[in-house]
């Protein structure tokens, strides 16, 4: 079976659309910034990709995370022409931190939170009537994790029509605690690159809009991409070190519920943190399964530009995944100059974008999180009429 | 979302970690008194590495391995029995990890981020208590963390048996944990203990409940004896819509009504419940135990099952219920958890479980 993606929404750092996240991607615009919302004396790093909607320097405010997965939803949601009412299609949201940082302002600080909040459900009930939602705190993985139970609910008849969702904002306690693990403070996400320092948090929300292909894309006008199987799994080996072995595995049953070879494979979102460990990882398990293939699917690492987007970023992978196949441009994974031996032979894009003369057809997604959790997402490209403000896009040289 | 397709799943194992309980048959009842001064569960775990872990999965720890050797998925060595990647985990927490971020946020604010422990670091991460009973046990399938306010406990029921149904996993660990400490009190606005004397003092559920939700089929080659059949599941805006759509799909007398946590502190079952269970027994797991939030939903879902084991092998203890012995294997239970409309909660979701001996058909494709 597969899945048709007929509405696609995200807001990150780089951009409050779709749209504009893939010009910021391929014009290599990041989103890295001096940190906005807290107190900087407390930090050795002094860095973010934080979106910039607070209302005054140092001055946070709650549920932030909450308005981006708005606007996501709706975005998606209204490009796939289900407008506003949501009351008859399940909605889940992947997140690693939820609401903590109001929980967080609310502890310290005395802002009022209210702990229905911390769900998602409760604005998705105000916002679009919905009532079949779930919040599922699946770590760096969650976003993908909804996109393969989104497929399941589909596949088993459980509904027609199917929201998936990511959203994180930037917890002050996971910056304080990343900062301590690093020997030296990050200053910008370097994925593979010999001088990378660790990672960057991101923030941002992404919401994709999934129906059965034999279904049709319903009342929406677009299909922007065919969902061709989604693995998932957990290494149950170390809470924060990712193991090779079981993300090869992921990848492999991937591409077997996709029903594709390695060689198929034309791009390969990489996870791509810029943490030793999760790119010796990502690098060995993707040596293993493209062993002998020369050359290897193009690859970059978008998380250079938008930092980490935790819950959110299998999915803002994917949705970029999308634009660069539909319009043959891959962004480049910046602030990679000195890449990595283990990288060697994969052809990443860098330095700028990159327009591939042959068609890229079929991309792979790898999101994996803290605890192990995996997720790898196969897509494909699916031939529609170019929308008119894609050909006006293209027009610019963007 | 509709269970037409997805009913086959059965209950194989339950524990408890909840102090002042024995184990999982004390669910039928309240908790005695004292409890509040009985053994802390978190005292039976033993070895390295406890230290650094949070309350939460702490009492999810305890729990699980006693869900685990019940359904016999670990021997008395605590090996796992069958492949670590037919085998997932379903957490149910709204609250499990406050306790982390709070105390860090705290810890910044007063002496920079040089005061903060980076062992502390996976623990900011909601997913943690999952990951650790993966890690713990060696189960690598599917690893899924629900924090969906009320309804969370019988939503992760309901998702383990999704995996199952739709071929990722034969078995599931379903945790439901929920931690009493400073920072859940805050969140929740219950009031502190300390202004209390022991009995005076608001109760807030402290504990872990957990479940084995596997395939029928997984059951029957393991040889292993169902206690319950999970049936029709509904979330939905409204409680009595959710209840009425499973009663609609598992239509017949109801034994027992696992009721909602009812809000402002309601300590019985309000009109604005429904009349879906009819005249059937209610049980008020939250009343007995305090507010349990995501914990709830596997609590009640252990409480049936054992109810219905209890009512399929005749009466084996005392207890506050009435139970006839060799009763009909068409009991079914009711659980529910979330008021929706009638209480502020964004939804209710309803549960059907049903005798072990009503257990449908066997999965395909479900014995790896």
């Amino acid at each position: 079976m597969s899945w048709l993606v007929t509405g696609m929404g995200a807001v990150a750092s780089i951009g409050g659309s779709v749209e504009e996240i893939f010009g910021s991607l391929i014009a290599g615009r990041s989103g890295l910034a001096p940190l906005r919302g807290y107190d900087r004396d407390s930090f050795r790093a002094q860095v973010a990709y934080e979106i910039d909607d607070r209302p005054a320097q140092g001055v946070d405010e709650p549920l932030r995370a909450t308005r981006w997965l708005e606007r996501a939803v709706a975005a998606a949601a209204g490009d796939a022409g289900l407008g506003d009412d949501l009351s008859r299609v399940p909605v889940l949201v992947g997140t690693t931190l939820r609401e903590l940082r109001s929980v967080e302002l609310s502890w310290r600080d005395k802002v009022p939170f209210d702990a229905a909040d911390l769900h998602f459900g409760t604005m998705l009930r105000r916002r679009f009537n919905a009532a079949d939602t779930h919040t599922v705190a699946n770590a760096c993985s969650a976003s993908l994790y909804t996109l393969a139970l989104g497929t399941d609910l589909l596949e088993l008849g459980a509904a027609d029509t199917v929201v998936v969702a990511g959203v994180d904002t930037i917890t002050e306690s996971t910056y304080g605690l990343l900062d301590r693990c690093y020997p030296e403070a990050p200053d910008r996400v370097r994925p593979f690159d010999r001088a990378r320092r660790g990672m960057l948090q991101g923030e941002g929300a992404v919401a994709v809009v999934l129906r059965r292909e034999s279904d049709g894309p319903g009342a929406g006008t677009h299909v922007h991409a065919r969902v061709r199987g989604v693995a998932v799994n957990c290494d149950a080996y170390h809470p924060s070190a990712p193991d090779a072995k079981n993300i090869a595995a992921a990848v492999e049953e991937a591409h077997r519920r996709a029903g594709v070879r390695p060689a198929d494979i034309d791009l390969v979102m990489l996870h791509g943190t810029g943490t030793p460990l999760n790119d010796e990882a990502e690098s060995t398990a993707l040596g293993t399964v493209f062993a002998g293939l020369d050359p290897s699917p193009y690859m970059t690492a978008i998380k250079s530009m938008t930092g980490h987007t935790a819950g959110a970023s299998g999915l803002h992978s994917l949705v970029a995944a999308v634009d660069v196949m539909r319009r043959g441009t891959v962004p480049p994974t910046v602030y990679l100059d000195d890449p990595v031996d283990a990288v060697a032979g994969f052809r990443l894009v860098r330095g700028a974008a990159e327009r591939p003369m042959e068609p890229l057809r079929i991309a792979q997604i790898d999101s994996f999180g803290f605890g192990g959790l995996n997720a790898v997402a196969v897509v494909e490209r699916v031939d529609e009429p170019p929308a008119r403000d894609a050909v006006r896009d293209e027009g610019a040289g963007l | 979302m509709s269970t037409a397709r997805t009913t086959q799943a059965v209950i194989t194992g339950l524990g408890t970690a909840v102090r002042g309980l024995d184990g999982p048959a004390g669910l039928l009842g309240p908790l005695p008194a004292g409890h509040r001064s009985a053994a802390d569960p978190v005292s039976r775990l033993t070895g390295r590495g406890l230290r650094y872990k949070d309350r939460a999965t702490k009492l999810a720890m305890a729990a699980a391995r006693d869900a685990l050797k019940a359904a016999r998925l670990i021997d008395d060595s605590g090996e796992l029995t069958v492949p670590g990647e037919s085998t997932g985990v379903v957490a149910s927490t709204n609250y499990g990890n406050c306790d982390t971020v709070c105390e860090t946020v705290q810890t910044i604010a007063e002496s920079t981020y040089l005061a903060t422990s980076p062992m502390l670091l996976p623990a900011t991460s909601s997913n943690v208590v999952a990951s650790w009973l993966a890690i713990t046990h060696g189960l690598r399938g599917a690893n899924l963390t629900l924090c969906n306010g009320p309804t969370s406990g019988l939503d992760a029921v309901n998702w383990a048996r999704l995996l199952i149904a739709a071929g990722r996993l034969d078995r599931a660990l379903v945790v439901g944990v929920e931690p009493d400490n400073p920072a859940v009190r805050h969140v929740t606005e219950t009031p502190d203990p300390d202004a209390y004397d022991e009995d005076g003092a608001p109760e807030l559920f402290d504990g872990a409940v957990a479940l084995v939700v596997e395939s029928p089929a997984s059951a029957e080659a393991r040889g292993v004896r169902a206690v319950a059949g999970i049936g029709p599941y509904a979330r939905r805006g409204v409680h009595a819509d959710a209840v009425a759509e499973v009663r609609a799909l598992r239509p017949g007398p109801v034994g027992l009504w696992c009721v909602p946590e009812h809000p402002a502190g309601l300590r019985a079952p309000a009109p604005g419940l429904g009349a879906g269970a009819g005249t059937a027994p209610v049980h008020d797991l939250s009343a007995w135990y305090g507010p349990a939030s995501g914990a709830l939903g596997v609590m009640q879902c252990a409480a049936a099952a054992v109810w219905l084991a209890e009512r399929a092998t005749g009466p084996a203890r005392g207890g506050v219920l009435d139970r006839g012995a060799g009763a009909a294997c068409d009991d079914v239970v009711l659980v529910s958890a979330g008021t929706g409309d009638a209480g502020g909660d964004d939804a209710g979701s309803a549960l059907i479980l049903t005798a072990p001996g009503a257990a449908v058909p066997r999965l395909v494709d479900s014995a790896r």
